[in-house]
């Protein structure tokens, strides 16, 4: 798996002229290098970087670490360095002094993040850089057979753990009560790191009694606290776990009770929530474009919604996952129709499927699916049951 | 000891505005007419909101924008939620995949058009060129001195919240400290970790890279990723734990022996990475160079840690970074709040580590982890 991402990172390099690809973000690390790390909180992860340097022409990537012991065991001694400490002065003398030992004068990088000590190091090196994404972003577009295992592992974990969870919704329980349970579980099923503080949002009936938002659609998500849950409560549940560097995604609707009985209208709203995947599986294959994906899922509610699309207005109808929670394809973003018409659906790509469907006065329904796209179709890469919803 | 409850909500007004206060006076000093923000802790300490918080790191990005000429700090959400009042509805702008309708949020933000000299704190190839779309008359500067100064010096109140983290901490340390026995795996003490902190209402952990057992035989590394295999009777056990209260980091790092109670020598060499830390502790006076800090561990006889043997604390990791070749040359300053990490090993016996947070001040260095 390595070494076709290592080849794939090549392919871009060599097709764009550019002599390497200098990448300080986590997850962009993590795809270049297969470095594994402790999750950190964001701010000690930019202070004590790992950072990863792919040379042009080379057989293996360089890494930078504070956690040696997350190389992978086929990257050469060599290969291989202390933690970079770009946002100083003095440690970003030191990247600059080995990324000079890597590549030639006057070299022209991918790059992600340029924290201002290491912009004036390279530019004393004389580098000059382009952003990253173009090197990235197709180059983990369609994911391999061992991507998609380790996306339906990180699921599995994810999903075995609510398991636990699941019965602890009740009245008086807290969001972090629930994140408490969650967390141990993960671990101990064999997470290699939670990504995202778990989302356990209570949502009002009413998008008027809801937060304030700069678009009128709801909020979502917000973060956890110890808030105790309430009778009846409407939860809309959102996590992810890495497992070999890859995320999982995990979304459900839960209704807070002791044994929790849906009512017909949010009965309804499940099997609207269903139509709406289903009508874009019905279509789901290579050669398709976003946009079409968009219109089967739009025309699935039309009846019901007016024709509104059924996804969050700052989100997307479907976004892909791997060392990143959300990454490309992404379906039904601002970047527009004409953008979406362009991206056309090719075997390994994954989409995380989590249409909305609100219905103000009864709050709403949103869950996830993971689907990848295969040769003739897709397949799935997510199994969890919809309780206390019950499908048709 | 702190009394504060509640560590995951929106902090207090009168810490906000302090906050503010500080990072605008600072971006006055440094001619500063805007500061664009991009790291979740740093748009924390501007913005006071209480965000969603993801592992890892992100590729820098303009998340929230403090203008001079306005007073007034413009935030990226797409709600008003955990958002404090002075950050008004007019000052959010939504989440954009386009990049073009970041651009012409950005756009929209009062006084950055006339902005002549704007900061940002980091940087990446496409954020000049963004931003020039914003403030087509500004040039682009280093803000991250302005920002240090403003975050750096810890005030009271930000002290009071460090020291609840501690406690925080403290819980999570208690919970593997519960668990640690023969047969337990580095990743059951994690899993204990975190459900301690998730319990105490804090569930981000700073790191989860929190226990590591060394072995009795055989080279001796401190590893932060933890493993699957049982843990040995007699093995010495690194037990470094972290919380946050209200987004400040605190946290205490002690080393236990699995089973019981360790051997003479495993006495002897937690004697000396405790006498090793004490040392450079009693050295963080304010004005005192990381190079004083690296020779009060070499004093000790100690070869020096692989991790840096000092790093500032606040909301987050902060600099400086005293160690692993780096920081020699820093002054700490007062209200620099540092973790001090010693790690003494010993082939045969094993490893042990110490971590504390002291706050440097113009007299006696003041420990914030009682003793544990």
């Amino acid at each position: 798996m390595r070494a076709e991402r290592h080849a794939k990172l090549q392919d871009q390099l060599a097709a764009q002229g550019l002599d390497g690809l200098l990448l300080l973000g986590t997850s962009a690390v993590t795809y270049a290098t297969g470095a594994g790390a402790p999750a950190c909180d964001s701010g000690r992860a930019a202070l004590l970087r790992m950072v990863a340097v792919v040379v042009a022409g080379a057989e293996h990537p360089w890494l930078f670490t504070p956690w040696p012991e997350g190389a992978p065991p086929d990257l050469p001694a060599g290969h291989v360095g202390p933690a970079a400490v770009p946002d100083t002065v003095d440690g970003a003398g030191a990247l600059g002094s080995a990324l000079a030992d890597l590549l030639p004068g006057g070299a022209r990088l991918a790059c992600d993040e340029v924290p201002h000590p290491l912009a004036a190091a390279l530019d004393r090196a004389s580098v000059s850089l382009v952003p990253a994404a173009g090197v990235l972003g197709p180059a983990k577009l369609c994911k391999t057979g061992d991507e998609l295992a380790c996306i339906r592992q990180a699921q599995h974990v994810n999903e075995q753990a609510m398991l636990d969870v699941y019965p602890l919704v009740r009245p008086g329980v807290t969001q972090t009560d629930l994140s408490a349970v969650f967390l141990r579980r993960i671990v101990e099923l064999g997470a290699e790191q939670n990504g995202i503080d778990p989302i356990w949002q209570p949502m009002p009936l009413s998008r008027a009694g809801g937060p304030w938002t700069v678009h009128g659609d709801l909020a979502f998500p917000t973060p956890s606290a110890p808030r105790p849950l309430v009778e009846g409560e409407v939860i809309w549940v959102d996590t992810g776990v890495h497992v070999g560097g890859y995320a999982s995604d995990f979304g459900r609707t839960w209704i807070v009770g002791d044994d929790p009985q849906p009512t017909p209208r949010q009965q309804d709203q499940f099997a609207r929530w269903r139509a709406v995947v289903e009508a874009v599986l019905a279509v789901c294959k290579p050669g398709i474009t976003a946009l079409e994906l968009g219109q089967a899922a739009i025309a699935a509610d039309a009846a019901a919604s007016g024709g509104r699309r059924p996804w969050i207005e700052h989100f997307y109808l479907a976004h892909g996952v791997g060392t990143d929670s959300a990454e490309m394809p992404m379906i039904g973003t601002d970047l527009g129709d004409a953008f979406d018409e362009t991206l056309v659906l090719a075997p390994g790509m994954v989409l995380v499927l989590e249409p909305v469907i609100w219905d103000d006065g009864a709050a709403g329904y949103r869950s996830e699916d993971i689907v990848a796209v295969t040769d003739d179709g897709w397949m799935p890469l997510s199994d969890h049951p919809y309780d206390p919803f019950v499908p048709a | 000891m702190s009394v504060l409850a509640d560590p995951s909500c929106v902090d207090d007004e009168a810490l906000r505005a302090d906050r503010r206060s500080r990072l605008f006076a600072a971006m006055a000093r440094d001619g500063l007419d805007a500061l664009v923000l991009g790291r979740p802790a740093e748009v924390a300490f501007a913005s006071g909101a209480r965000q969603l918080w993801t592992a890892g790191s992100r590729p820098f990005g303009p998340a929230c924008v403090a203008v001079g000429a306005t007073g007034r700090v413009h935030l990226l959400s797409v709600s008003d939620f955990d958002v404090p009042p002075e950050v008004g509805h007019d000052d959010l702008y939504g989440l954009s995949w386009n990049p073009a309708n970041l651009a012409a949020a950005l756009t929209a933000i009062p006084g950055l058009a006339d902005a002549q000299r704007v900061g940002t704190t980091s940087s990446s190839p496409g954020l000049p060129r963004l931003l020039a779309a914003a403030a087509p008359r500004a040039e682009f500067v280093d803000g991250s001195g302005a920002l240090w100064a403003a975050r750096s010096p810890k005030s009271p109140s930000e002290v009071d919240r460090i020291v609840a983290a501690c406690g925080i901490a403290r819980a999570g340390l208690a919970a593997m400290e519960a668990v640690l026995a023969p047969g337990v795996t580095e990743r059951d003490l994690l899993a204990a970790y975190l459900a301690a902190i998730a319990a105490a209402g804090a569930p981000t952990p700073p790191s989860e890279g929190v226990a590591c057992a060394t072995p009795t035989y055989g080279p001796v590394a401190l590893r932060r990723i933890a493993g699957r295999e049982p843990i040995e009777a007699g093995q010495l056990v690194a037990l470094d734990a972290g919380g946050f209260f209200r987004g400040y980091e605190g946290g205490l790092g002690r080393t236990r022996a699995a089973g019981g109670t360790p051997s003479l020598h495993q006495a002897e060499l937690a004697a000396r990475g405790r006498a090793a830390v004490e040392a450079v502790i009693a050295t963080c006076w304010a004005g005192a160079t990381g190079s004083s800090l690296l020779e009060a561990w070499a004093s000790t006889g100690e070869p020096l840690p692989p991790e840096p043997l000092a790093v500032g604390v606040g909301l987050g990791l902060e600099p400086p970074v005293i160690g692993s070749g780096l920081g020699a040359g820093t002054v700490l300053a007062p209200g620099t709040v540092l973790a001090v990490t010693g790690w003494v090993a010993e082939e045969g016996i094993g490893g042990v580590l110490e971590r504390d947070l002291v706050l440097v001040t113009d007299g006696e260095p003041r420990r914030l982890t009682e003793d544990a």
